[in-house]
């Protein structure tokens, strides 16, 4: 049977509350092999992320996306960014030797016969590109960098 | 208890929604008596749909009728659908289909079934937005593959859902176009991404909707909306003609107004696809043969299920009512006969960040392909990266722009290794803790959303507030493992209520088993339909 639960009183508190629980340091709750590396790790490294890593430039990242921000969004999105980046800085504190990554969840082998085919709909896609001048796609010219 | 009043309604009769009922109009429920008769639970609006066409009871046309009435009269209120078709396209194919049944022909299991599909998987014959302006127009010249063979067993295609942008946000405020209204509370978010999908389902303006989840965007608008939303396995169904946001961890995933029809929809979309090269060689079982009558169930039909209830996400910051809801479902699944444990995963919630990082990273990746020159809005200049930056920056909105920004910073020469490696790896812990808790327990439930349906604005400005939402859905997507999120109950808010999805995960390729187990979950709770007040009038059963 479906609960009613109390009034949650104003979304915000439970946020707040929220927030902090989830988003500061993660609970780390490992074997007890583990936490003997973690704490050993934990008493060595600092409080900050990684050094050596410059925070966010928001401008340069813009021009690495090739996405042309105006100032106002450059100064809108900063610290937002600036926040994000932050947070994702507690995976610094985990200890993750002898972890292997993971690419994607399942690997089966899948790859396909290496044999070139013609997709179906390639006359309708290239049909739809605006400057389309056979075999080249018309774009304008490319300045050399600084 | 809050809930609609409803009375039952009986297979074969006709139902009241057809265009002869002679009450047209859709009222607002503003009070609804705090009362619960109770009808049976719905079994499935597909099978019995199905029943009914070729029993000659209704026509396919007259089907359509009745919910593009329903639909018409209710999206001015909801904005679920950003593109809908002329409407005597889709009667045309109803009276083909029509015609094939009066001819004794065979007809697909999805034969009449209208289908909406989220604006971010391609169709050929309706523009595919992405919910974003630098696809405005755009219409791709192929069917995604799921669309396609949906369209084969007999599906008609109603519409093109709203979304956050690329899917990327939980509310569905981040669409370029338009904010969706939750049915059960027009002033609330219907959740997100796939919000226009699952507000859709919810107020019946179509059967079953197709929607996608990388980080929860089918389950928790499912919750949200009070309806059923079903993540299959990574790899289940195919991404080909889904637009890509994060590859390693997109699926397009399928909503119901029961577990049954989420379930026939699935069984119809998944299977290998030569054009997708991560989906799966696995065989798609039957899953149709357990959507039995609950007349036919014993009287422990869960006996011996194992069910583990997550513990690290009933705890801290999330509401007392999805708490208490989420006990009252864990004592139903007792009365079925279940063992019900809490466990715990290690790491849990290292999953979010995690999260943040592969999915920003390969987005920045996947969304540079929209560069204004093959397909999209362009924004001329006389200079290429000019034309680049300047058709990128009036297309995208700024959730997209800010985490292409985040991604392209964490995937920058010399900083891969602290945030794009190591999220890879906290996916590997991930995915293990869900396979030693999947070895000890026969599936694992917990909330689908830390609380009920948002107001609309409310997480706007916060980046991190929003994200944080997505606590009890993004490790699933991590580990690739399928999820089922039910509606199981209610909180106090709106005007009858705010529905609570409880959240059920099974192991890889085990959509069986979950849906085996939500069925029967779903047919033995009682004293709750899930129909929101915007239609309960309309519906009228």
């Amino acid at each position: 049977m479906g609960g009613v639960g109390a009034m949650v009183k104003g979304a915000s508190y439970s946020y707040a509350v929220f927030c902090g629980s989830f988003l500061r340091s993660p609970r780390l709750s490992f074997s007890i092999h583990n936490k003997k590396k973690l704490l050993k790790f934990r008493s060595f490294s600092s409080k900050s992320t990684c050094s050596s890593l410059q925070p966010p430039d928001v401008s340069r990242l813009a021009k690495t996306a090739q996405i042309s921000l105006t100032p106002d969004e450059v100064e809108e999105f900063a610290p937002k960014i600036q926040q994000v980046i932050d947070w994702f800085g507690q995976l610094q504190d985990v200890d993750l030797q002898s972890v292997e990554p993971s690419i994607r969840a399942e690997t089966e082998n899948n790859l396909r016969d290496n044999v070139p085919e013609t997709f179906d709909h390639r006359d309708a896609m290239i049909g739809a590109v605006p400057s389309y001048e056979e075999p080249y796609i018309k774009v304008p010219r490319v300045l050399s960098m600084d | 208890m809050i809930l609609t009043l409803q009375t039952p309604r009986p297979l074969s009769r006709l139902p009241r929604f057809l265009p002869f009922s002679t009450n047209a109009s859709i009222t607002l429920n503003q009070s609804q008596p705090a009362t619960c008769t109770s009808p049976p639970p719905p079994h499935s609006q597909i099978l019995s749909t199905r029943h009914s066409l070729l029993s000659r009871q209704f026509s396919a046309a007259d089907l359509l009728r009745s919910h593009l009435n329903r639909l018409n009269l209710t999206e001015p209120h909801l904005r679920s659908f950003l593109h809908l078709p002329d409407p005597s396209d889709l009667l045309a194919q109803a009276d083909s289909l029509d015609r094939r049944i009066a001819a004794g022909e065979d007809v697909g299991p999805l034969a009449g079934v209208l289908v909406a599909v989220k604006d971010n998987i391609c169709t050929a014959d309706m523009p595919s937005t992405g919910g974003s302006r630098i696809l405005e127009g755009y219409r791709p010249p192929f069917d995604a593959t799921a669309v396609k063979r949906a369209k084969e067993l007999g599906a008609i295609v109603v519409g093109k859902t709203n979304l956050d942008e690329f899917g990327m946000g939980s509310t569905t405020e981040g669409s370029a176009f338009q904010v969706t209204a939750n049915p059960w509370d027009l002033s609330r978010v219907p959740g997100g991404s796939s919000g226009g999908s699952a507000a859709a389902v919810s107020a019946r303006q179509c059967v079953v909707s197709l929607g996608s989840d990388t980080g929860g965007s089918v389950r928790q608008p499912a919750s949200f909306c009070g309806v059923v939303g079903l993540k299959p396995t990574y790899g289940r169904v195919s991404r080909f003609g889904l637009m890509a946001y994060a590859s390693s961890l997109d699926t397009i995933g399928c909503f119901g107004s029961s577990v049954a029809d989420a379930g026939i929809l699935l069984h119809a979309i998944s299977g290998h696809d030569r054009f997708d090269a991560t989906s799966s060689n696995q065989d798609v079982p039957n899953f149709l043969s357990h959507f039995v009558s609950a007349s036919s169930f014993e009287s422990k039909p869960l006996k011996g299920l194992r069910v583990g209830l997550i513990r690290e996400t009933i705890g801290d910051g999330v509401d007392a009512g999805v708490i208490s809801a989420i006990h009252s479902a864990a004592s139903h699944f007792e009365e079925l006969g279940c063992s019900v444990n809490e466990v715990s995963l290690p790491s849990f919630s290292l999953g979010l960040p995690a999260y943040y990082i592969l999915a920003s990273s390969e987005s920045s990746s996947n969304l540079s392909r929209y560069d204004g020159i093959r397909y999209g809005n362009q924004v001329y200049a006389d200079e290429l990266d000019s034309l680049y930056g300047s058709s990128r920056a009036n297309g995208f909105g700024s959730e997209v722009k800010m985490r292409i920004l985040m991604g392209t910073y964490a995937l920058s020469a010399g900083y891969y290794d602290a945030y794009y490696k190591r999220a890879q790896q906290v996916r590997t812990i991930i995915r293990n803790s869900f396979t030693e808790a999947l070895n000890q327990n026969d599936i694992l439930i917990s909330p689908a959303a830390p609380s009920p349906a948002y107001k609309i604005g409310e997480k706007k400005n916060d980046p991190l507030a929003m994200y944080a939402g997505d606590i009890m859905t993004v490790n699933v997507n991590l580990a690739g493992l399928p999820a089922l999120v039910l509606p199981c109950g209610f909180v106090e808010g709106g005007t009858a209520g705010l529905p609570i999805g409880l959240q059920m995960i099974g192991a890889a390729f085990g959509e069986e088993e979950l849906l085996r187990v939500g069925h029967i979950f779903e047919q033995t709770l009682e004293n709750c339909r899930f129909v929101p007040p915007i239609i309960a009038e309309d519906i009228a059963s």
